[in-house]
């Protein structure tokens, strides 16, 4: 008896909860257009993800302002917050309430798993999502239509790297060549060091070692890189992620191996705001070949100051980036006429935008894998406190030391 | 001088009615019902809410799962990540490199998951690690399954699998479009098996013989039970059946990395709804697993458009975790015995 109740009490929990679960609607035809942001807003990556966050928000106020989408008869746009919690799972299902609530493409997610549960749901929903930071090569081969991406990929990183290496040596009268590479253990570090590899070796420049890392419970990079010093190359590079690599920035300071510069490709440190004052002394002259906010672009240098006065905190790169995944999403809608995903799509598939707010080498456009063909990245510099762009120089923004010692 | 009494010993016949387990039978009937409820949810929840109510039968099929081991068998595992992950990742290798059905995977998965949880519970227990020691073990494993995933080039390190969009529905594939109700019955029909399961095998000699072993190992022994057999076959069906549970994360979230199946926090989403419910009963865990996989996603949806009394609130990321921990610090410290454990001992006295 008393088990047969529990079981109806139970029962009753159950469908209790189904019911304060349901709730919101969809937007009409004539209310706002959602837009859905999928982004680690709690746990360790909170910080990262707010940002991004907020350049989404900032993105759509300011298409809002300027009067929303004209060709849907000054329709205006609404961001739909979704929090991944940095987790796989949790992403996909944020993607799949935004998506039934009745967003019309969503942007995300700043890591490569999340990415890539949500590339699924996109896919299988037929609705567009621009990826913001998600850099794992795989995400694009999956042969997935709506799936798009604005930064460069970790291969295109490594390659592009080690080019903008040769030719900033080469015009400073100190060529490379010979470097060792300091990466990261997984998916990330080693595409963008085979990537890197490849390209150096096909000019001439020998990679003398690789010495790897793991990425828990790392403390001390001062082995690593007494490793990568040993065969006296001209250049150490480093790929990783913010607090490793401060420690290898470190390291390099600490045991001052005899070399031309400390060159970081896809790092997630040495360009980073908050590198210079963190790494102190350490940080000084230290290159960093990564994707990056246009620092020359008026247009870039206002959004920035707007999102610092409204948010508090400086605009880094990745939340730059969100803000320019909702532009093209609304420049999609203004294109297409329509609010039906699916145009959105076809739309973004056959975008061009112009003057994009990243130092990029033109329009952002999208190949068949839905890969912006024009992301590149460019060089930086950290000088006297504060990270400058130094190569190509197009972008400059101050002149590169180099030898970087 | 011997006095012989005559009379015979008491005897009872086997359908004396006072030998009928009638609770055994009160069970499977809640059971039954508990699910034909269940079963017809997907027609009420709306699309969204679905998709926590799979995540919340995921959870509750690796609980259950771990309640056989833990609960009843009281080798206290902290390392079942180990054994969804070999379950997720049996499937994911075997569907995105040679093209096998998800069913077989699941054979498969189950199979070599209850080879290595038999052989790492081998080991912990020959060599007497009990208690803490035996649950610290358990977690070094799913650590190690972890880090050998991650540096496997044929497992693709840390890149992870995606499994293969189809055009169609596809039972044989176990596939079919977003928001198909089948993604609801499947995991769902899992752990019905599964309980109907736990409920036959706590009652059967192994499992009883498991619970006596748990009580009181020197007792059993001594009784002549075969401590170390009843005890492997508890932790192979349970590594078994949490193994189901991977396989289907895997074709219902069509992504899985290292994180998401051997990561730490796996295991923790095996062990907390068993304890919030109730270690070692039939419905602990799912009733663990009714409050643990919605809260989130309710307290979120509180939180976007909360009750004017609440509106101060609206916005505030993470007080879904400061809830969680609070609802898991009270239930610890007033209800020992789990949610359902303690309303049962409550309704019992």
């Amino acid at each position: 008896m008393k088990k047969v109740s529990l079981a109806a009490m139970l029962a009753a929990g159950t469908v209790a909860l189904a019911a304060c679960g349901s709730g919101s609607s969809g937007s009409g035809s004539d209310g706002d257009i959602m837009i859905g942001s999928v982004h680690p807003l709690t746990g360790a990556l909170a910080g990262v993800g707010a940002l991004m966050n907020d350049g989404a928000k900032l993105a759509v106020e300011d298409v809002n302002a300027d009067g929303g989408i004209e060709s849907l008869d000054g329709r205006k746009l609404t961001l739909g917050e979704g929090d991944s919690k940095g987790a796989a799972d949790t992403g996909q299902s944020e993607a799949q309430r935004l998506i039934s609530d009745g967003a019309v493409a969503l942007v995300g997610t700043y890591q490569s798993d999340v990415t890539a549960n949500v590339s699924a749901v996109a896919e299988r929903s037929r609705v567009p999502l621009v990826i913001d930071v998600a850099v794992d090569d795989s995400i694009l081969e999956q042969g997935y239509k709506n799936t798009f991406r604005i930064q460069p990929d970790a291969t295109s990183m490594g390659a592009d790297g080690a080019d903008d290496l040769i030719a900033l040596a080469e015009a400073n009268g100190k060529p490379v060549e010979t470097v060792s590479y300091i990466h990261i253990e997984g998916a990330f570090g080693q595409s963008v060091f085979d990537a890197f590899k490849e390209q150096a070796e096909s000019q001439g420049v020998q990679v003398l070692k690789e010495v790897t890392y793991p990425g828990t419970n790392f403390t001390d990079a001062t082995t690593q890189v007494r490793e990568a010093a040993a065969g006296n190359p001209d250049v150490i590079v480093a790929t990783g992620y913010y607090p490793d690599q401060l420690l290898v920035a470190q390291a390099v300071k600490a045991l001052d191996p005899d070399i031309d510069a400390l060159y970081g490709v896809a790092n997630g440190a040495f360009d980073d705001g908050s590198f210079p004052n963190d790494a102190g002394a350490a940080g000084e002259n230290v290159l960093s070949a990564n994707y990056h906010y246009g620092a020359t672009n008026d247009e870039v240098a206002d959004i920035r100051k707007r999102f610092e006065a409204e948010f508090g905190r400086p605009m880094e790169t990745a939340s730059v980036l969100s803000y320019q995944a909702v532009m093209v999403i609304a420049q999609a809608l203004e294109e297409a006429g329509s609010d039906d995903p699916e145009d959105v799509r076809d739309a973004i598939a056959e975008i061009e935008v112009e003057d994009p707010l990243l130092a990029f080498d033109g329009p952002i456009t999208f190949d068949e894998t839905g890969q912006n063909e024009n992301a590149t990245v460019i060089v930086m510099q950290t000088k006297k406190g504060k990270v400058e762009q130094v190569f190509p120089d197009e972008f400059t923004t101050s002149e590169p030391v180099y030898p970087a010692k | 001088m011997t006095a012989l009494t005559t009379e015979r010993a008491p005897s009872v016949s086997s359908d004396d009615p006072r030998l009928k387990d009638r609770s055994t039978a009160r069970t499977y009937l809640a059971l039954v019902v508990l699910l034909a409820v269940a079963a017809v949810l997907p027609f009420v929840l709306d699309e969204q809410t679905e998709t926590v109510a799979v995540r919340t039968l995921i959870f509750a099929i690796m609980a259950v799962g771990w309640n056989l081991m833990s609960g009843y068998g009281g080798m206290f595992s902290f390392g079942h990540a180990a054994f969804f992950g070999i379950g997720a990742y049996t499937d994911a290798y075997l569907l995105v490199e040679h093209g096998i059905s998800p069913w077989i995977a699941m054979v498969v998965g189950a199979s070599i998951s209850a080879a290595a949880g038999t052989l790492i519970a081998f080991l912990c227990l020959r060599y007497r690690l009990a208690g803490a020691y035996f649950a610290l073990a358990t977690f070094a494993f799913a650590q190690v399954f972890l880090l050998v995933v991650q540096n496997l080039d044929f497992l693709r390190r840390t890149e992870g699998f995606n499994v293969p969009l189809l055009t169609e529905n596809s039972w044989w594939m176990l596939q079919f479009e977003q928001g198909s109700h089948f993604y609801y019955w499947i995991p769902l029909a899992i752990l019905g098996a599964g309980l109907l399961g736990t409920v036959a095998y706590v009652n059967s000699r192994s499992g009883q013989y498991v619970q006596a072993v748990r009580d009181d190992e020197v007792a059993a022994a001594s009784l002549g039970i075969n401590v170390m057999r009843v005890r492997l076959v508890a932790v192979a069906i349970s590594c078994a059946f949490t193994s189901l549970a991977g396989a289907f994360y895997t074709q219902y979230y069509f992504f899985v990395g290292p994180e998401q199946a051997f990561g730490s926090a796996v295991s923790v989403n095996a062990i907390v709804p068993a304890v919030i419910g109730g270690i070692g009963t039939v419905f602990g865990p799912v009733v663990g697993a009714m409050v643990v996989g919605p809260l989130s996603e309710w307290i979120a949806t509180v939180l976007r458009e909360p009750p004017p009394f609440l509106e101060f609130l609206q916005g505030v990321t993470g007080l879904d975790v400061a809830v969680y921990a609070a609802l898991l610090i009270l239930i610890v410290l007033f209800m020992p015995k789990g949610i359902y454990g303690t309303l049962r001992d409550r309704f019992r006295s």
